[in-house]
Parts: C-alpha cells; structure tokens; sequence
C-alpha cells in the first residue's frame, strides 16, 4: 500500500467511524434548536459550536456524514451489481442483447449525471428515494461499460477457449476468468461513483432540490449557513470541509498507484 | 569510438545475486552473441549495460561504453545515451511500431529528435534509409497494413536512425517464421558491415551461427564458455553447450507412433476462413489414433484458423468435418503457443487444475502423477500463470488436457516461445504422453527441422493474401 492509499483509507476510515458512533458518543439531537445560543463559537457544550437555530454542529455534522455515506453507499451498490451484471451478458450474448444495452446506456451518458436526478427531483422534490434512485442510475453506466469491455477481451482469449474445450461451463469462466479479473477495477469505480454521489447530494441540497431543511445534511447545511458566513464563517467551512475530506480520501484510496519509472 | 566493455558486472536483488560476474569485450566492427537458458539473466544483462534494470535490481562492476565508465554516471546521463550511442531492437519489433503513425514518419521522429538533425536533413535522411531497406512504398502506410518483415524492418532503421554505434538485440527471432529469421538476420549482420558493435541475446542457433564472431554462454548467470562462435557452436566444451546442440531438431530422436486403425478426425475439401476470407482451402484430412502429423507454413497462412476449425471452434466455410463415433465434447484438445494466455491469469494452476479434474471426476491423485511424470515441481502449482516460466508451464498445460484422455490434440505453435533444450524437452514428452494415451497430435510449427522430426506427414498451409501494400 502506497502512502496516498494509506492516507486515503485513513481518512475515510476516520469519517465511516465517526459517523457511525459518533452521534450516540456526543448524544445531542441534531436537529435541537436553542435560540438564545445561536452562531455561538466553541465550547464545552457544542465543540464546534452552532448554527443559525442554535442547533449543535458537530452532531448535525456526524448526521449528515451518515446520511451521505449511506446514501453513497446504497448506491454504489445499486449501480454496480446490475450494471456488471448487464456488461457481463452484453458481452457474452452479442449481437441485438450488446446492442440494445450498449443503446440505453449511451443514452443514459448522454445526459448530464446531475440533470437526470433533476428531472426525477422534479417528479418527487426533497425525497430521499428520488436521490437514491437517480444516483443509481447515472452511476451504473460506468459498470456495465467496463465490464462490458473486460469481459469482450476475456471471452475472446485463449484462456477461455482452453476452458470451454476441457468442458467447463459459463459458472466456472464467471468464477474464474471474468470475476477475478474485473474485481479490481470495480472497486476503483465503486470509490470514485461514491465520490460523485456524496458530492452530487450535496450539491443539490446546496441548491435546494435535494433533501430540505431541516434534515441534517451537508449540501443542505451549506447553504443554511450561507447567509451568515461574515459573521461566523467558521460554521459554513465545516460542511464544506467535511465534503472535501470525503471526496479527497475516496480519490485518494484508489487514485493513487504506484509511480513507476517511465 | 564506442565498443562495450564489461568488467565483473553483477545485478543483485535485495541481496542475492542474480547474474555475473560477467566480464567481456566487443570491439567495433564486430558481434558477441549470448546464449543460455530461459531465466539465465540474459536480458538483465543488457539492461545493466543500458542503464534500465527493473527497480529492486542493482548492477555493479565496470561498464564501458566508448571507454567512458557509464556504470558511474547519473541515470539522466545514461538515458542520454539511448538511441545515440547504444540501442535496443525490441523483441518482436512491429509491437514497438506506433500504430496510429505513418511508418515513414516513426523513422523521421528519430532523426529529428533523437539524431537532432533539421526537417530538411531528417526528410533527406529518411528517404536513405527507407531506399536502403527497399521500404519507400512503405512509408506512407500504418504499420498495421504492413507484412511483418517489413514492419520489422521498419522498427529496425526508427531504432537505428539516431546513429547509435552499439546495438543490442534482444531475443531478435523468437517466435519468428523463417522469412522472418531472414530478413533480421540479414538486419542485424549490416550492423557490424556498417562498423558498428552488435551483442545479440538469443538462443536461436542458426542466428548464432549467421552472424559469427564471439559468443557467450550463460547459464544461472554465470558466464561458462566464451570463444568464437564457430567453434563454439560445432564442439563445446561446456555441458550446457553441449545440450544445447543435442536439442537441436535435426538430433532429436521422438519415438515412432503406431498408427491404428480407429479413426478419430475425418476432414473432406474443408474450406477455413475467418473473417470473410478464405485461408485455407480443399484440407483433407484422415487422423487415426496415435497417428502425428506435421502443419506447416508461414504466419498469418491461416495455421490457427486450421486448428481452431478442427477443434471444432470456427465452423468450417465448406465441406465435411466428421469425429469418430462415441467421441465425448472434449476428445479435442488444444494446446496453445503462449500458455500464460491459456490459463485464467488471476487463479493459481492449483484452482484451475481442480476445476478441471472435478468436472471430469479425474482422482487428484492421477493428476498428480500426470504432473510428476511430466516433471513438474507440485510446489509451482501455488503460483499464478505469470509466475511460472513458459517451459514448465507448457507442462502443466500439457498435464491439464492429458487428464481427460484426448483422442485429438492440437498444438498451435507449442514450443516457439521456448530455448532449444526445453523445446526439445517439451515436444518429447508431447510425443510420449500422446503416444501413452493414443492421442492424435497434430502439430502446426512454422520450423520445418521441427515438422520433419515430428512426423513423416507435413502438410503445407500456403498462405492465399500476403498482407504487402505493393500487392
């Protein structure tokens, strides 16, 4: 492991426990407001101090970390056990199956990722399950055309043909030439995608299509906190910041290869 | 002017070492050929000397190029000399071309960049070199729409437009049909014509013997024989050189095969094509059991296509393909000419072994022995497919379709990636293994020496569409 993998898992690591436990360690409600302790600096009480309602910081900070790494998570998942799954049969069946699928998902890259989850924010406004469902769906393009395209060299290989010749079936070239091979360069995209997805939640919570005030979520503490970042501009910097590190460690975790000598 | 000069030149590896030290001498004007096993550093070798070992390997002794001590320098110093003063032919050199380039101009690069010479003098000296080689229809071309020799030679004057005096050539005719051998042989003797200092790296023979001059045989890193390469090459002294010679085709001794009456394939007037064209026309074929047969013939003459149609993998364009009857699925077996390519290469030859002996209920027990009859350390199977060297691996491969009793095995090419003693190692225990078990063994080689020794019947695959712009 390189030191920018090293650095990236730490900090990922740092943020996934953090949001999982946190909250019950700290033991405050997010979303309990105090009006007469508003915009209030650090203390013992509030160890970043509050919002514009009094709410305490670090618990909605915890909050959202939760809700967008499960967000991000859920789907990532979603996204990449169909769309390998359909990169797999693309390839391996050809002909109208490789064309109809490439079809769809060249019309699914057409679009802008954010513009899709707008569209369907339009159907169904500050709904968890329109991000969901639109993040997993701008995301699985990227499976189903990597897998498509490993396995297509795969299948094509002597490897495989050596198989199928010693009459081993379609269970054992899945298990042993196209899994293994195409494991790797998944988890690569997986981390990437969850980048993007913690990104794209914030970004439409930012502009207020997303999830709505008052959930706890970072895109949506944004642009709370933005009409009052001269008088407190540490408080916006802390969403802000927590979106940065996320995004930075993912990329950093699988970005970062070894650098060999050219 | 530069010649090479190696004084007590070792590579370690975290401690151990794993050439040398080697000590040698080549003037200007003249070749050194090293020979030697698979796996004897010979490659490493000449990367000390130009100054790019794998990271984790470390050179030490005395290099001189041109007398300049080039061991002592910087690496920007040395990179410096790449292409201007010393450089490396790659092994099958038309992977080296740029396929999205026009040939002419991958030439043209060099002189201009590498040579430094202005647009108009690297033009003018393009032209040269491409006239010299009989390449100026070339050069307006992809190198993908290139025969292979041309390309070759294509790959030979980019490498050499930057004037370097000193060329290596690594490997310069594995895998290599004759016309190929050919046109590289005549390639690499202009080097010393020309004055330059050639080290060619092979285990090819006939290579070695072309090009004269001194040679070296390596084995475990260690320098054994020197002398001219005539003498050299008819009476060793080592024992390596001797088995070597004893390896060559014209002394091989295979055990006859006992034709008997079942027969196993039957091919009348097939056509083979791929792709919309045809290949291969009018192959007529009776194989019974035990009986070995000899294809031959030229890359890309349509050999693999033959096999792949009889293996049942391509259908054939016409005529009749019949196997003999009660034959399972899998009594057609192939073997492959790079078999780190025949294995999955993210599993160990331990899984993949498995999968094969529990489809077909083969006891582990009979595998084992398969494997040790064939002289296979059991320890290598915790290895993947890329750790393995490519002799013992043809082995493994080998072990993996003897399993199953093939009535028919096809072998594409199966040894011409492999040094001369572990080739004729390989195709012996072919023909042992094959004759055990009665297996038909069809052998496609595009070395006649090795078709002749293989078997009385050679059959010709002439290639129909030379892919040569001038038609």
């Amino acid at each position: 492991m390189n030191s920018g993998r090293l650095a990236g898992a730490t900090m990922l690591g740092i943020v996934v426990v953090a949001a999982s436990v946190g909250g019950q360690i700290l033991g405050v409600d997010p979303a309990q407001q105090s009006l007469l302790d508003t915009l209030s600096g650090p203390s013992p009480a509030h160890p970043l101090g509050t919002d514009h309602l009094g709410r305490d910081m670090a618990g909605r900070l915890l909050a959202g970390a939760k809700l967008s790494l499960s967000l991000a998570g859920l789907s990532v998942l979603t996204a990449a056990i169909p769309g390998a799954a359909l990169g797999v049969l693309a390839s391996w069946r050809g002909g109208w199956t490789d064309r109809i699928l490439g079809s769809i998902s060249d019309a699914v890259l057409a679009l802008p990722g954010l513009l899709l989850v707008l569209m369907l924010a339009a159907i169904a406004p500050g709904s968890w399950w329109v991000l969901y469902v639109g993040i997993s769906l701008t995301l699985w393009v990227e499976y189903f055309r990597y897998t498509r395209a490993r396995t297509r060299v795969l299948l094509a290989a002597p490897a495989v043909e050596a198989s199928r010749l010693l009459g081993l079936g379609p269970v054992h070239v899945l298990y042993r030439h196209i899994g293994p091979e195409i494991a790797t360069g998944m988890l690569t995209i997986a981390a990437f995608g969850a980048a993007t997805a913690v990104a794209s939640v914030a970004a439409l919570g930012f502009i207020g299509i997303g999830l709505r005030p008052p959930v706890a979520e970072w895109g949506v503490m944004m642009s709370e906190l933005l009409p009052y970042w001269r008088e407190a501009p540490w408080l916006i910097l802390q969403p802000v910041g927590c979106l940065v590190v996320v995004v930075i460690a993912l990329h950093l975790l699988v970005g970062s290869t070894e650098r060999t000598r050219p | 002017m530069p010649g090479l000069e190696l004084e007590d030149v070792t590579v370690e590896a975290s401690g151990a070492m794993i050439v040398g030290p080697v000590s040698l001498a080549l003037e200007p004007g003249h070749c050194l050929t090293v020979m030697g096993e698979t796996g004897a550093g010979k490659s490493l070798l000449a990367q000390a000397v130009i100054g790019a070992l794998p990271p984790g390997l470390n050179a030490a002794g005395r290099i001189r190029i041109g007398g300049s001590r080039v061991d002592r320098w910087p690496r920007a110093g040395r990179t410096a000399l790449w292409g201007r003063t010393v450089t490396l032919l790659p092994q099958e050199p038309w992977r080296a071309l740029n396929p999205i380039m026009r040939s002419g101009s991958q030439v043209e690069e060099t002189h201009r960049h590498v040579a430094g010479r202005s647009v108009r003098d690297a033009r003018a000296a393009t032209r040269a070199d491409l006239l010299e080689l009989d390449l100026l229809a070339a050069a307006r071309h992809l190198p993908g729409t290139l025969s292979g020799g041309m390309a070759q030679r294509i790959a030979f004057a980019a490498a050499k437009a930057g004037g370097a005096p000193l060329v290596i050539a690594d490997e310069p005719t594995k895998g290599l049909d004759a016309d190929r051998v050919e046109t590289v042989t005549a390639l690499l003797k202009r080097v010393p014509e020309e004055g330059g200092a050639l080290l060619t790296i092979t285990h090819d023979l006939r290579l070695a013997r072309r090009l004269g001059g001194e040679c070296v045989i390596l084995t475990g890193g260690v320098v054994v024989e020197t002398g001219p390469t005539e003498r050299l090459l008819s009476r060793p002294r080592s024992d390596y050189g001797q088995a070597m010679l004893a390896a060559e085709p014209s002394a091989w001794r295979l055990p006859q095969p006992v034709a008997t009456g079942e027969s196993v394939l039957r091919a009348e007037g097939l056509a083979v094509g791929r792709g919309g064209r045809v290949l291969v026309r009018e192959f007529d074929l009776a194989l019974r059991r035990s009986e070995r047969i000899s294809v031959v013939g030229p890359s890309g003459s349509g050999k693999s296509s033959l096999l792949d149609t009889l293996a049942g993998l391509l259908p054939p364009l016409s005529g009749r393909l019949r196997r003999g009857p009660g034959l399972p699925a899998t009594a057609v077996q192939k073997l492959y000419q790079d078999p780190p390519a025949a294995f999955p290469d993210r599993v160990t030859l331990l899984a993949s072994l498995r999968d094969v002996s529990r489809r077909h209920e083969v006891p582990w027990t009979c595998v084992e022995e398969a494997l040790a009859a064939l002289g296979v350390d059991p320890g290598l199977l915790q290895r993947r497919p890329a750790e393995v060297s490519g002799g013992e691996l043809q082995r493994i491969a080998l072990a993996r379709v003897l399993m199953i009793r093939p009535a028919v095995l096809l072998a594409d090419e199966p040894t011409s990636r492999m040094d001369p003693i572990t080739q004729a190692a390989v195709i012996r225990l072919i023909a042992r293994a094959a004759a055990e078990q009665g297996s038909a063994v069809v052998l496609v080689t595009h070395d006649r020496s090795i078709a002749e020794r293989w078997a009385p019947e050679i059959r010709t695959v002439p290639a129909l569409q030379a892919r040569d712009p001038r038609g």
